[in-house]
């Protein structure tokens, strides 16, 4: 059913599609973009620069005085002055650029983050609830954290670093060129190598760092198993094959743990070697040359200072080679990603607001099922058989008169919830129409309907806040003093003020430390804030709760149905004796209908079902 | 040294070896990194000399040479060393790692379940995970750093006097300065990294919140402000990274100007010194300068190993309270009695059982003859369970005692009394194995090795690979008595087949008949059935007990269950309410008795009435219970 993620592949190619679709969450930012690129491009000038100074000291101050020292020190001790002072200003200068351009790219990737974050949130807010049905929360959770990160990290890390190696890359090969081209081809020589080297042990140490995931997993599902099946495994002794078998799982993780640690282990030492060769060569050939031009008595090109210089340029070179041989890696990282984001902002959206449609005054509260037959099964359409299985209604006609009180009653399975369900809209309707007021509530605004439709669940979903806001849910419009009178109308008002805290009280996830008679009544009091002119409540679970607390419940339904139009799945037989109608549902259909009285005359499927509720409801415990 | 260090230092004195050869190659790697900038400064100054000398040579173009191939020989022996020590002391660390692992998982294993009810399985596996690297990370690469900087500085500053002691104290003097600062942004890195990861856990937990109350949210048009909320968390985030960025993202170039600002005053107070006609040369100067850059690395580091010593500490607190707990259920060493025959005769005599101030069970006394056919059944919360798992010794009577052919349980070795005991739990836990594997689950245990604890790996060769080999007749008879076989047939790899994430989900039935084929396959004395076949229709149901009931002539069967259905073949019931036996005696005895068992019948006959109403449907709805529940 739920395919494991981790088979797909980690990378893939570029696709420039996909790229242009994520540079497209960059445009709004252009200027920070283009300001970021521009300190890029100041910091990889400057940075060739500290090398060059520190050549201009040694060569114009230092050198010359060793040679001959009957030069004036002191006008020599001035200009180097003058030289360190320049060199510490651009030192700091060369701090603010990078400061400036690291905050810069900060500011542009949490943007950038934050932006595609919310357009998966907000798109994930639009889709059905078949939606939610068909995918785990964990995986959606997945998109809106890593998957996104993922997208950051191509932009950050990927592009900003591949324009940042580039110009460096760059800056330092004209430099170098410019200083001395003989011993800038010398040192260039290794940079092949270098690139080649880093590539070669980078795709090793990924490598061995996929196998070590790998075992990894394979360690932590058996320690999770061996430690959720604990109890299975003492009471079948079968401690030693565990033992066995995780120390196998184990091992392997040390071995490629181990086989990891030989590559990183190779990897650092082979590139500064590979640098000191570089620096070797580069120092020989420009002794050599210094050499050779003293010899021929030609003014040197090759000074102390360009050797000293050239150490360090060729050394800084090879920090922009290595890096770009990461970012194609890390570009390709973010294409999976992203490709499984873009498929969520892409996903249709099946229950849309039909353009123009109408917005609801004042409900009188009609509801309407006309000849409804509803799946919800994708693939089952208005032409499907009549006799196919998965259809949940079959040609359901329901007429509830405004301010009525229906009872919908019947086994697991019957189609209740679906019922309810589609008057809220969560889907839609493969045949016939549901209306409230007379209006197909596919032409009304979802919102607008939702707003005059409240459902009330008895797992009252408590989101993390205070008791106020969940009763309130944010709507700046409720009051205290409304908040207060709707629980004291359902009974809750001095429970939640025996709270240390009152309606600021903190509910803890998913209102754990509630009970569940109190966190019903809570979600009366919900109901009751958003007045809504039809309520659905989904009286489902048996709750194992006090006969007080029952009674208090049933007192808190009777008036939240009061001048409402309600539809209750009751289990509850007073709840069901008080309603006007009882509708009985059995496989999709509507097979009886009337009040309680009617019903138990008829001595029919309702009798029967209401004998062994009844009896079960009414035996002492 | 308090016992949490020490018992970390046990594990570490077992690869002292390691360890020694590592720090040793650490100081002798610095040592040499330190060489190319001293042949560098041998061809500088030579150069330099010899301009000044006049026309001679005073370094030629072999010397020259023999210099550059120092340079290179130089990196050489240093990145050979720094290869040595990552293969002993990270190697070490990760070996230690292993044992830690290896010891934790089987001190695991002698835990009761008193002590895997209390702790959440995500916090031992974020110890074992999460708190294990962090000790690793103290192990490998921190001891690394912590000796490398050690080294690096000694060796550094050392050449540096030598060079100049002027010009090192210069150093020395900012050396604090740098560090301090350095040490400062690391606590706000820590700090403000912490600030982000909280901010993100609220918004992965608002996603949770969002994602699973799609129907709340959807239900009371909420979908603006919950956008609007998400929105203000995901701009509070930003405002932690931004700031996180300012102190974190700059480090290395920060670190990068101490040091540039540090070689400004270098190059003055050095400068001055070749100025003044000293015995200072510049080639002495490059040297100096370039060994200062080499103490770049380990004054970052400096600022963050106290972070990664203080954690790797916390973690292995946190795991040594993982060693520290004990079971409360006392095992029976398999030395301590000689094994008898079992016949499978079960008493409880005056059991009272309590939890904490709950009792659970109170003052049960029950025969079960030996071969004899027990039903169990009352409401939720009733004591059933308990009643099995004092059989299996999972718990201890408070009060009274459990006996196993009046044996007490508590001088059986616990060994024995589990291999003749066969459990079917409530919520069958199977492991991600294949169904063969599943279903003759602890058959093979008497020839494997044990793993020994305690030890270093490297005293230990690995344990052969023994791959289970399950009886494949046992197995298929197992999965036909427990009504499984049919299923099977329809899977491609037969009992081959994997099961649990990367193979097939079985479905509730399926799963409750697995667990049954497990248990029958041990062919156990006592065999326990705690509501496992709430999930099997009622057809396959009546198939599975008569199968039963065909095996277990001459064993012991406990049946805990709901329905009539199930419990009218058993020789006694027994009615368990509020942790007391109320009724017990034959289906017909308790129908006329006319008590809890009698209006359970009557409650079901009628529910069955209605299901029938329902055409037949093949699968059995829930059954209603003494709890007076619904269906």
């Amino acid at each position: 059913m739920t395919r494991p993620e981790q088979l797909k592949p980690e990378t893939q190619d570029l696709d420039f599609q996909l790229v242009r679709r994520i540079l497209r969450y960059v445009q709004p930012y252009l200027w920070l973009a283009l300001g970021a690129i521009v300190l890029t491009l100041v910091h990889s000038l400057i940075q060739p620069q500290f090398a060059l100074i520190q050549k201009h000291a040694i060569d114009a101050y230092l050198v010359p005085f060793e040679r001959d020292r009957s030069l004036d020190a002191e006008a020599l001790y001035q200009g180097l002055l003058t030289v360190a002072l320049g060199y510490m200003g651009l030192r700091l200068l060369d701090f603010a650029v990078q400061y400036a351009s690291t905050v810069a790219i900060g500011y542009l990737g949490q943007n950038v983050l934050r932006d595609i974050r919310a357009d998966v949130f907000g798109k994930l807010q639009k889709l059905q609830l078949s939606y939610f049905d068909r995918n785990p929360v964990g995986r959606l959770i997945t998109r809106v954290t890593s998957d996104v990160d993922a997208i950051n990290q191509f932009i950050t890390g990927g592009l900003v670093s591949l324009i940042n190696s580039v110009f460096l890359i760059i800056t330092y090969v004209w430099i170098m060129l410019r200083v001395d081209w003989r011993l800038s081809l010398i040192s260039f020589t290794v940079l092949p190598l270098m690139y080649w080297a880093t590539n070669f042990f980078r795709g090793k140490m990924r490598e061995a760092f996929r196998r070590t995931r790998l075992e990894q997993a394979v360690v932590n599902t058996q320690l999770n198993e061996n430690i959720s099946g604990a109890m299975t495994v003492q009471l079948f002794g079968r401690e030693a094959r565990s033992a066995l078998d995780f120390d196998h799982a184990n091992r392997s993780l040390l071995a490629a743990h181990i086989n990891s640690v030989q590559w990183f282990s190779l990897f650092m030492p082979a590139v500064a070697l590979l640098g000191q060769l570089a620096v070797a060569l580069v120092v020989y050939f420009a002794a050599r040359f210094l050499l050779q031009d003293e010899a021929a008595g030609v003014v040197a090109g090759v000074t102390v200072g360009t050797i000293f210089a050239f150490v360090q340029l060729t050394q800084q070179l090879f920090q922009p080679i290595q890096d770009l041989a990461d970012v194609f890696n890390n570009l390709q990282a973010a294409m999976a990603s992203s490709e499984r984001i873009f498929e969520v902002l892409d996903e249709e959206e099946q229950i849309t607001d039909r353009p123009g449609a109408a917005t609801l005054g004042q409900l009188q509260g009609r509801v309407d099922l006309e000849n409804v037959w509803f799946a919800y099964d994708p693939e089952v359409t208005a032409d499907t058989p009549d006799d196919d299985p998965r259809w949940i209604l079959r040609g359901v006609d329901l007429h509830i008169q405004p301010g009525e009180s229906v009872a919908l009653v019947g086994a697991t399975g019957a189609g209740k919830t679906s019922v309810t369900a589609l008057i809220s809209r969560f889907y839609d309707v493969q045949r016939g129409a549901v209306k409230v007021d007379g209006h197909d509530v596919r032409d009304l605004k979802q919102h607008d309907l939702r707003r005059h439709v409240g459902v009330v669940l008895q797992d009252v979903f408590l989101f993390a806040g205070t008791i106020a806001s969940n009763l309130s849910l944010g709507n700046p419009a409720v009051t205290q003093a409304q908040i207060e009178e709707a629980c004291r109308y359902v009974g809750v008002h001095d429970y939640v003020m025996s709270l240390p805290q009152g309606y600021q009280t903190e509910v803890r996830e998913r209102g754990a430390g509630l009970s569940t008679g109190q966190k019903q009544l809570l979600a009366f009091a919900r109901a009751l804030l958003q007045n809504p002119d039809i309520i659905l409540v989904l009286d489902e679970a048996t709750a194992n709760v006090d006969t007080e607390t029952e009674l208090r419940i049933q007192a808190a339904l009777q008036r939240v149905m009061q001048g409402r139009t309600s539809i209750i799945i009751a289990h509850r037989l007073s709840t069901i004796e008080g309603c006007d109608r009882i509708v009985v549902m059995r496989r999709g259909r509507i097979v009886e209908q009337g009040s309680h009285r009617e019903l138990l005359a008829q001595g029919g499927y309702y009798s029967r079902l209401q004998q062994l509720q009844y009896s079960g409801q009414r035996r002492p415990v | 040294m308090d016992r949490n260090l020490s018992t970390l230092w046990a594990y570490l004195y077992r690869h002292r070896r390691q360890y020694l050869i590592g720090i040793v190659a650490v100081t002798l790697s610095n040592a040499a990194a330190l060489l190319p900038f001293y042949f560098i400064r041998l061809i500088i100054d030579g150069l330099g000399a010899r301009v000044q000398g006049g026309s001679l040579t005073a370094i030629t173009l072999s010397q020259i040479g023999w210099y550059s191939l120092g340079i290179v020989l130089a990196a050489l022996v240093s990145g050979a060393l720094m290869l040595i020590m990552r293969r002993q002391i990270i190697v070490a660390s990760r070996e230690i790692e292993y044992e830690v692992r290896r010891d934790l998982f089987s001190h695991l294993q002698t835990l009761d379940k008193a002590y895997f009810d209390r702790s959440r399985t995500g916090d031992l596996m974020n110890r074992l995970t999460g708190d294990l690297g962090s000790v690793r990370e103290l192990l490998g690469f921190g001891s690394w750093q912590i000796v490398n900087i050690a080294a690096s500085f000694t060796a550094s500053l050392a050449v540096m006097f030598a060079l100049s002691w002027q010009l090192t104290l210069v150093v020395l003097g900012m050396l604090p300065i740098i560090v301090g600062a350095l040490y400062v942004l690391a606590r706000m890195i820590n700090a403000r990294h912490t600030s982000v990861q909280e901010q993100n856990s609220v918004i992965a937990a608002k996603a949770q919140e969002n994602f699973s109350g799609a129907r709340v949210v959807k239900g009371y048009a909420l979908e603006e402000r919950e956008l609007a909320d998400y929105r203000a968390m995901n701009l509070e985030l930003l405002r932690r990274n931004i700031a996180l960025t300012k102190v974190d993202g700059p480090l290395r170039s920060f670190a990068t100007m101490l040091l540039g600002l540090a070689f400004g005053l270098v190059l003055l107070v050095g400068g001055r010194q070749i100025l003044q006609g000293g015995d200072f040369t510049v080639g002495m100067f490059v040297q100096f300068v370039g060994t200062l850059d080499r103490l770049a690395w380990p004054m970052l580091m400096a600022g963050w190993i106290t972070s990664v010593t203080q954690r790797g500490l916390a973690s292995w607190r946190r795991l040594v309270e993982l060693f520290d707990a004990r079971p409360e259920v006392a095992r029976v060493p398999a030395e301590a009695v000689r094994p008898v025959p079992v016949a499978g005769t079960v008493d409880f005599r005056n059991v009272t059982l309590r939890y904490g101030d709950t009792e659970v069970l109170h003052d049960i006394n029950l025969h079960i003859p030996a071969g004899t056919f027990l039903g169990i059944t009352g409401p939720t919360g009733s004591g059933k369970t308990s009643l099995a798992h004092l059989l299996t010794r999972l718990v201890d009577p408070s009060e009274g005692r459990v006996e196993l052919d009046g044996r007490d349980l508590r001088a059986i070795p616990t060994r024995q009394l589990r291999d003749v005991i066969g459990v079917v739990p409530q919520e069958p836990f199977l492991f991600s194995d294949t169904l063969a594997n599943n279903i003759t689950f602890g058959l093979e245990r008497e020839d494997l090795p044990a793993i020994p604890t305690e030890v270093s790996v490297l005293d230990v060769p690995a344990p052969p690979l023994i791959p289970q080999k399950p009886d494949e007749d046992q197995v298929r008879r197992a999965a036909e008595l427990a009504g499984l076989a049919g299923d099977v047939e329809h899977f491609p790899q037969g009992y081959a087949t994997l099961l649990g994430e990367r193979g097939v989900t079985l479905s509730g039935g399926q799963r409750q008949r697995t667990a049954i084929a497990r248990a029958i396959a041990r062919e156990p004395r006592v065999l326990i059935l705690d509501d496992s076949l709430s999930a099997v229709d009622t057809e396959t149901e009546r198939r599975i007990i008569e199968g039963l009931r065909e095996v277990s002539r001459g064993r012991t069967v406990i049946l805990i269950a709901h329905r009539i259905s199930t419990l009218r073949h058993a020789d006694t019931i027994a009615v368990l309410e509020e942790g007391r036996l109320v009724e017990q005696g034959s289906h017909e005895e308790l129908l006329a008795l006319g008590g809890h068992y009698a209006e359970l019948e009557r409650l079901q006959s009628l529910s069955s009435d209605v299901e029938r109403e329902e055409d037949g449907d093949p699968v059995a709805a829930p059954a209603p219970t003494l709890a007076g529940g619904t269906p």
